[in-house]
């Protein structure tokens, strides 16, 4: 199954099937194919060569953004190549840092967010192509007060060490089980395959994330889905 | 007055120097009696599952980390990085750099704070080879960074208003290197003739002991020979915040800097001395930490180039490192490489065992625990170098040098068991003297189902082959006298406990609660913590398991300490001795009568009473043992593993909180799976740099393939006292997973990562040897 977070359909302006890990932003960064190629290219251009005198080539553009993050219509002037999720932590007032910063290139879901109920990784979408959009970051997911059952059973569960991945994790499997309301624990492993934890967290995340299901269907037995809408 | 002279004892106690453990014997004074945990089944909250206090945080995304904290004024800082392995830099100019809008401030990396290991290399060819700076970036001192000794050493740094700026003016900075010769690749350094990375050769004997011709000849006589060597890579700890700081000074007397560090107290005095100011006006701050797992001591070379562009700017800068940065300077865990020859006789005796071990440590000396490691052959020999290559240096990672030791020496045990056909627990059992593991070989051999494994390595049909290993880890686990706990019972029933220490997800906070609440007779929601932070009373740097054993007798002997305090206050209103007063339910009583808590407390003086701690040596014990087992399937028609379940073992005295004690534990065995089948730092030795320096190529173990993980916590160990479980519990199962490939498809692979090529290259081997 593709990752949910591969798929850029939902960007008209995208080329064709850019495929995240390819998206690189930033000036004069090539994308490549072979993953050694990848990273010679980056050798070469992050660092070997020096922009030219000046730095002409970094006027980017300023650009205005109303980014709607957690139901609330949040305004920021960001550059055009700012990401969402560098425009949530780093312009937004208050800052809106649940979605955390770790790879910046699309491979560990830390910075997963809701776009349009469709979790995205933040670091690969430009904030100016996330206006007009409904964002929920983690903090939207639930608060102390009231925690989703997600969060519930993330408690419950120690599906959290450091807790610096779970951000990603929960917002990823709060969507999931939106969409598939009764997994199976392969089904939930491949979930959040988009998502690492460098603790070692992963089995009580899978404990939480069947848990949380039963608590769902349990407060909402008509919400469960047909296994036809499942996607696999 | 002549105050009596305090009664002194000497007890052994780990030092941990930048996450690496010596045992060094200290003076502690002799306070005679201590308190005592009790059994184990006694307590209330202590040795049950706790839910995390600072999990609700956490999963909505409040917990505020170092890399979130977000100042006015606040710069964000970006650091340039060589890309060569070994290069003079003949012209630096920042100039252009410096034009672009938005930047703030630019500075070069002084030679003094080059990353640890390379300094003295550098300092000596510093003097023979000035060169040109351009723009306004020098120290003072003009003492700049000359050489360059590894890929991704820090040559500049930059602050702006935004980390894209700084990205820019990161590439605007002119660097011209002059190639040196390098020598990235261990055996390649090791030639007569290899490019030099230390001025005194690249070799260093560390030491040697034992006799080698004594060991030859008990080894000759032997009826199982097995001679083989074994490689291990660096292994990178990826913790998922990376490191950094952020540092708010702005020109005054003080400062505050918030850390992603493992050791709160080991920032102030770094941070101080970079900024010109006395230690004790600068505060450390760790709130909440992202992972350290070894590699987060000190300021480091990122932190010191923060507090250089906030001096410069008078304003915050946030020096968080990039995911490349984490990668090429920010540590790692030392290869190895291990010339083992062993024998045993068919009896099962492990008799002799000659070893030579290298340390891969780049620039610095790596580490790697001694041979035989936990077996005790009668004869052994060993002889132990550090080789240096143009490479970062490594620093402490979670068991610094134990897995790679405990990997190379279970492999070969598995082999002589298998070459004298015995079953490798029994051969286990045999050569340990340690009792302890021959019962936590038992309780895991029957969680796995050892008896349903191959009997004959590789004997099961089909091309998907089934196969199980078990190996064994050692470890100290106690700790020493650092910490100063407070405890502070207010008029209104309010308690606070506060001492610096750092949680770094290993559920600090959590005890830290718990341990007050459980003696007080409270619930863990009626106590608050406050730690993370230099002002509050010492504590030691999280390295070394050290954390557990350190804190929690301090925390014990405050909240005993707090007890006697309030118990005195009480008692007179109850009618009985301050020592009948009993603390239990959330209530004082005795003498037939009984007190709510906040009633209780109102009999307290208005400013409440305080209480202090500190460390009492038979509260925590030493020396932890640890077994896994892991059970594995091969395909070999693609030499695909897949990891099936695996089950950890581990004495820990008291556990003070099973579920987080269970998370650690799998969390062990996941970064050791890891170090088993898919990690490794790939160089290229021609250019000198490393081929996968990110997440999408550095592979780290996903949810896809996560085994079934059982953590056992072995409740047989009797001790009454606290150990740390944080390296004990990734220790062995490399070495189980190595042998469970091997039991499944007869491959021994001896160079980690175990990848599918690797087994079909053995298995080709092997196809050809019997034709
Ligand atoms: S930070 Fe976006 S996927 Fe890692
Ligand atoms: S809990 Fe630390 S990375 Fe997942």
């Amino acid at each position: 199954m593709a990752d949910e977070r591969d798929d850029n359909s939902n960007k008209p302006e995208a080329p064709p099937d850019p495929g995240r890990r390819k998206f690189l932003k930033g000036v004069g960064v090539v994308g490549a194919g072979a993953a050694i190629a990848d990273q010679l290219l980056l050798h070469a251009s992050e660092q070997a060569k020096p922009a030219a005198a000046g730095g002409a080539s970094v006027e980017q553009g300023a650009a205005d953004v109303v980014l709607n993050v957690n139901g609330q219509k949040r305004t920021a002037r960001v550059e055009t190549r700012t990401t969402l999720l560098n425009a949530m932590r780093n312009h937004l007032e208050p800052q809106v840092s649940g979605p955390k910063l770790v790879c910046d290139q699309g491979t560990c879901g830390a910075c997963t967010v809701l776009l349009d109920d469709k979790p995205v990784y933040s670091c690969l979408v430009l904030a100016v192509d996330a206006t007009n959009k409904k964002i929920t970051t983690v903090e939207g997911l639930g608060t102390l007060g009231k925690l989703n059952e997600v969060q519930t059973a993330f408690v419950e569960k120690d599906a959290l060490m450091c807790g610096f991945c779970t951000p990603g994790f929960v917002t990823t499997i709060s969507a999931y089980l939106k969409k598939n309301p009764n997994p199976s624990l392969d089904q939930v492993k491949e979930a959040c395959k988009g998502n690492f934890c460098r603790c070692g967290t992963y089995p009580h995340v899978f404990e939480a994330a069947l848990s949380a299901a039963k608590t769902i269907a349990m407060n909402n037995p008509l919400a469960l889905g047909t296994e036809s809408e499942v996607r696999s | 007055m002549q105050q009596p002279a305090k009664k002194m004892k000497k007890v052994m106690v780990p030092r941990v120097v930048d996450g690496k453990e010596t045992m060094v014997e200290i003076e502690v004074e002799d306070t005679g009696d201590s308190p005592k945990w009790g059994p184990n089944n006694a307590h209330r909250l202590l040795n049950k599952n706790i839910t995390r206090v600072d999990a609700p945080l956490k999963v909505t995304g409040a917990a505020i980390y170092s890399y979130d904290v977000r100042l006015p004024g606040m710069l964000y800082g970006r650091i340039l990085r060589s890309p060569h392995a070994h290069a003079r830099i003949t012209k630096l100019d920042t100039t252009a750099a410096e034009r672009i809008p938005g930047v703030r401030a630019v500075t070069v990396v002084p030679s003094a704070a080059v990353v640890e290991g390379s300094q003295k290399a550098t300092e000596e060819a510093d003097k023979k080879n000035p060169i040109k700076v351009g723009g306004t970036a020098q120290p003072a001192s003009n003492a700049v960074l000359k050489i360059v000794r590894f890929e991704g050493e820090p040559v500049a740094a930059v602050a702006a208003l935004t980390p894209e700026i700084a990205d820019d003016a990161i590439r605007a900075i002119v660097v011209e290197y002059q190639a040196l010769p390098h020598a990235v690749e261990a055996r390649l350094a090791m030639k007569p003739d290899a490019p030099k990375v230390m001025p005194e050769g690249n070799i260093k004997a560390a030491s040697k002991s034992g006799d080698r011709e004594k060991v030859a000849a008990a080894i000759a006589g032997c009826d199982a020979i097995i001679e083989a060597e074994y490689s291990t890579p660096t292994v990178h700890h990826a913790c998922l915040e990376t490191h950094g700081m952020v540092v708010d000074y702005r020109g005054g007397n003080t400062a505050t800097a918030y850390a992603s560090t493992q050791g709160t107290f080991t920032i102030p005095g770094d941070t101080a001395k970079e900024l010109g100011l006395p230690e004790s006006a600068v505060t450390a701050v760790v709130e909440h930490m992202g992972g350290g797992f070894g590699a987060k001591f000190g300021i480091g070379v990122e932190g010191k180039l923060a507090c250089q562009l906030s001096k410069q700017t008078k304003a915050p800068v946030k020096m968080m490192l990039t995911r490349t940065d984490e990668f090429l300077f920010a540590g790692n865990r030392s290869g190895s490489w291990q010339k083992l020859k062993g024998g045993a006789m068919a009896d099962g005796t492990l008799v002799a065992l000659d070893a030579t071990q290298y340390r891969l440590g780049g620039l610095g000396d790596g580490s790697q625990a001694n041979q035989p490691y936990v077996y005790r052959p009668t004869q052994s020999y060993r002889e132990v170098s550090s080789v240096y290559t143009n490479q970062d240096s490594s620093r402490a990672m979670r068991a610094p040098g134990h897995p790679q030791a405990s990997f190379a020496i279970e492999c070969l045990i598995d082999d002589l068991a298998a070459k004298i056909n015995i079953d490798p627990i029994v051969f286990r059992k045999k050569n340990l003297p340690d009792t302890i593991y021959h019962r936590q070989i038992d309780r895991g051999a029957r969680e796995i189902g050892w008896e349903r494994r191959n009997k004959t390595p590789g004997g099961s049909a089909g091309p998907l082959k089934r196969g199980m290993g078990c190996a064994v880890g050692t470890w100290g686990a106690g700790g020493g006298p650092s910490c100063v706990v407070d405890v502070n019972v207010a008029r209104d029933g309010a308690v606070v406990v506060a001492v610096g220490s750092q949680d770094l997800g290993t559920g600090t906070r959590t005890y830290t609660r718990a341990i007050i609440a459980e003696e007080l007779g409270l619930s863990i929601s009626d106590v608050l913590e406050k730690i993370g932070n230099s002002k509050l009373g010492n504590a030691n740097a999280s390295g070394g398991s050290t954390t557990v054993p350190s804190l929690a007798p301090a925390l014990k002997d405050a909240a005993v300490n707090a007890r006697l305090a309030v118990a005195g206050k009480v008692a007179p209103l109850l009618g009985i001795k301050p020592e009948e007063v009993i603390f239990a339910d959330g209530k004082l009583s005795g003498g037939g009568k009984s007190l709510a808590w906040k009633q209780a407390c109102a009999a307290l003086p208005a400013s409440g009473i305080s209480a202090r701690g500190a460390w009492k040596e038979p509260l925590q014990a030493r020396g932890v043992h640890g077994v896994c087992f892991a059970e594995v399937e091969v395909d070999i028609e693609t030499g695909f593993v897949r990891p099936i379940k695996m089950v950890h073992v581990q004495d820990i005295g008291l556990p003070l909180n099973r579920l987080a004690v269970a998370s650690q534990i799998n969390g062990g065995m996941i970064q050791s799976l890891g170090m088993a089948l898919y990690e490794g730092r790939v160089m290229d030795a021609q250019l000198g740099i490393m081929l996968n320096p990110s997440f999408n190529d550095y592979k780290l173990p996903g949810t896809l393939e996560m085994p079934q993980l059982v953590s056992i916590i072995d409740d047989e160990d009797l001790r009454e006292a606290v150990l740390g479980v944080g390296e004990p519990s990734l220790i062995p199962a490399v070495g189980a997973v190595a042998n469970a490939v091997f039991n499944a498809c007869g491959i021994r692979v001896r160079e980690l990562p175990i990848t599918p090529d690797k087994i079909l290259m053995g298995m080709m081997k092997e196809e050809r040897q019997k034709s």
